[in-house]
């Protein structure tokens, strides 16, 4: 579906990404890494925004280097952004009217058809005719998704969709973008880590503009094994040095802390643990660092 | 499309030269003098009209919260440029109609502009100019602002330096059709600078296309 080959691009003297080569198929795939990694330069030179400085990118066999091939690809994709500005003044029937029309959905009858499909995928046809400056973060997510689905595309992009969102609402969108992955190509860019392992089989990692990783969640997961223990010690007592604590449980008269890292000469008192794909994120990024 | 565009269009776009217009007929109308009355009306249908297209071009565009989901589909950005400058010269050529209608009930000759046609050239034609200049300058400089002030400034020097401008580039005045409406070269002006606001748009159209500056 989609192959990036050689893909670098710099905005003046800052390099965003940098010989970015990728495969992606049909499913879910995850994009992730930290803030700044390139995550959303990637996401708009899929959507055909923003244009790489050197390299080739192929959606659908259509070259993202040619203008005739921005539109053709534009025709088969739903984008959303990750600050999604959106009109407060309108409805989400007209906006998601509006952006099918935008999209090149003329036809009257079937364009107010799909908009009322859409908005029932989403879970929002009970307030279709209510303004969107009165809609929660989630309600406004879910109107960027239908107006992403509106044109039935084969590609989905969504960026950091669950940022911001309350866990109710995250779990309800994450479900949400799973149950629309099918034959479609659905690329989740996030940092997030949660997110990606519960929707994604196949993902990425960038960092500072490189792909760091590229494979399942339990493979990246695996990338810790062996670097993943917990120790209990007294509070205020700093546990080993070089690693990374990636979480902390107050007990009665101690602190339980998770750790991640290289500890050559573990504490007897160490429990070597089970890597979470979190825990393999923690210990990619550290390697790399 | 067009309806979207109008309804998701800035508020005070579509108002405040509805406004400005029935100032400027409250004004005229207060005054009785006939002299004073043409000088309202000429100075809002030559000078106002314009100065409020430049302002509003210069937001027309880039001052629109889904931009980025505009860019991501296959609407082209000629299209976008028309339909929203569109929108925007449309609610000014209707408040400048409809006052020269007001001014027409009030008595108020306009003839000393020339006839109909000169008339509405002598509004239209800076209008247009300050327009193309206000959406050239915000995407030139990817800020709004900078293209409100570049268009105001410009109206403000053609204001200050009438004199200077007509002794030694007399095709760049925008403001000869109101002003100097006898002139040998009005016509000859007014096409250098309608051919300079085409020259403008066509630039605009050519930096929208490198839309991701304006993200």
């Amino acid at each position: 579906m989609i192959e990036i080959a050689g893909l670098s691009k710099a905005f003046g003297r800052a390099t965003a990404l940098r010989d970015v080569n990728l495969d992606i198929g049909p499913g879910m795939f995850g994009l992730l890494g930290p803030n700044g990694a390139g995550k959303t330069t990637l996401m708009r030179i899929l959507a055909g925004i923003v244009h790489p400085t050197v390299g080739s990118i192929r959606i659908a066999g259509n070259d993202l280097g040619t203008e005739a091939g921005k539109r053709a690809t534009k025709a088969i994709l739903g984008y959303l952004p990750q600050e999604l500005g959106m009109y407060p003044e309108l409805t989400a029937a007209q906006l998601v009217d509006y952006m099918a029309i935008l999209k090149g959905l003329h036809d009257r009858v079937q364009r107010r058809k799909r908009v009322r499909e859409v908005l029932e995928m989403v879970a929002l046809h009970d307030v279709a005719d209510r303004r969107i400056k009165s809609f929660s973060g989630g309600m406004k997510r879910r109107v960027g998704i239908a107006q992403a689905l509106v044109n039935d595309p084969r590609l989905l992009i969504v960026d950091e969709p669950t940022a911001g969102l309350d866990p109710e609402e995250r779990i309800r969108f994450r479900n949400l973008l799973v149950s629309l992955a099918g034959d479609r190509t659905v690329i989740l860019s996030t940092h997030i880590v949660e997110d990606i392992g519960q929707t994604c089989r196949d993902l990425a990692v960038l960092g500072r503009g490189r792909v760091l990783f590229r494979g399942s969640p339990a493979e990246l997961a695996g990338i810790a094994q062996g670097h993943v223990w917990t120790v209990t010690r007294p509070r205020l007592d700093e546990p080993q040095p070089g690693t990374t604590i990636v979480s902390m449980l107050h007990l009665a008269d101690a602190v339980q802390y998770r750790l991640v890292g290289s500890w050559a000469d573990p504490d007897p008192s160490a429990a070597p643990t089970p890597p979470s794909l979190e825990d393999g994120y923690v210990r990619l990024m550290q390697s790399r660092t | 499309m067009i309806r979207y565009a109008w309804i998701t269009s800035r508020r005070e776009l579509l108002w405040f030269p509805a406004a400005l217009a029935g100032l400027f007929v409250v004004i005229a109308w207060m005054l009785p003098h006939p002299h004073v009355r043409f000088t309202i009306a000429r100075g809002y249908l030559g000078f106002f009209v314009p100065l409020l297209a430049g302002i509003s071009a210069a937001y027309a565009v880039l001052d629109d919260p889904a931009l980025e989901l505009r860019f991501s589909t296959r609407v082209r950005h000629v299209s976008t440029l028309l339909t929203r400058l569109g929108i925007l010269l449309g609610v000014q050529a209707a408040c400048a109609l409809v006052f020269q209608l007001a001014a027409a009930a009030m008595g108020i000759d306009l003839s000393p502009l020339g006839g109909l046609a000169a008339i509405q050239r002598a509004w239209l034609v800076p209008t247009m100019g300050l327009a193309a200049t206000g959406l050239f300058g915000s995407l030139a400089s990817a800020q709004c602002a900078t293209g409100a002030f570049v268009a105001s400034a410009v109206w403000l020097v053609q204001i200050l330096m009438k004199g200077w401008i007509l002794a030694n580039g007399p095709r760049t005045y925008l403001f000869m059709g109101v002003l100097e409406p006898g002139r040998a070269d009005l016509r000859a002006s007014q096409l250098a600078l309608s051919l300079a606001s085409v020259a403008l748009l066509a630039g605009s159209w050519w930096l929208l296309r490198r839309q991701e500056r304006y993200l």
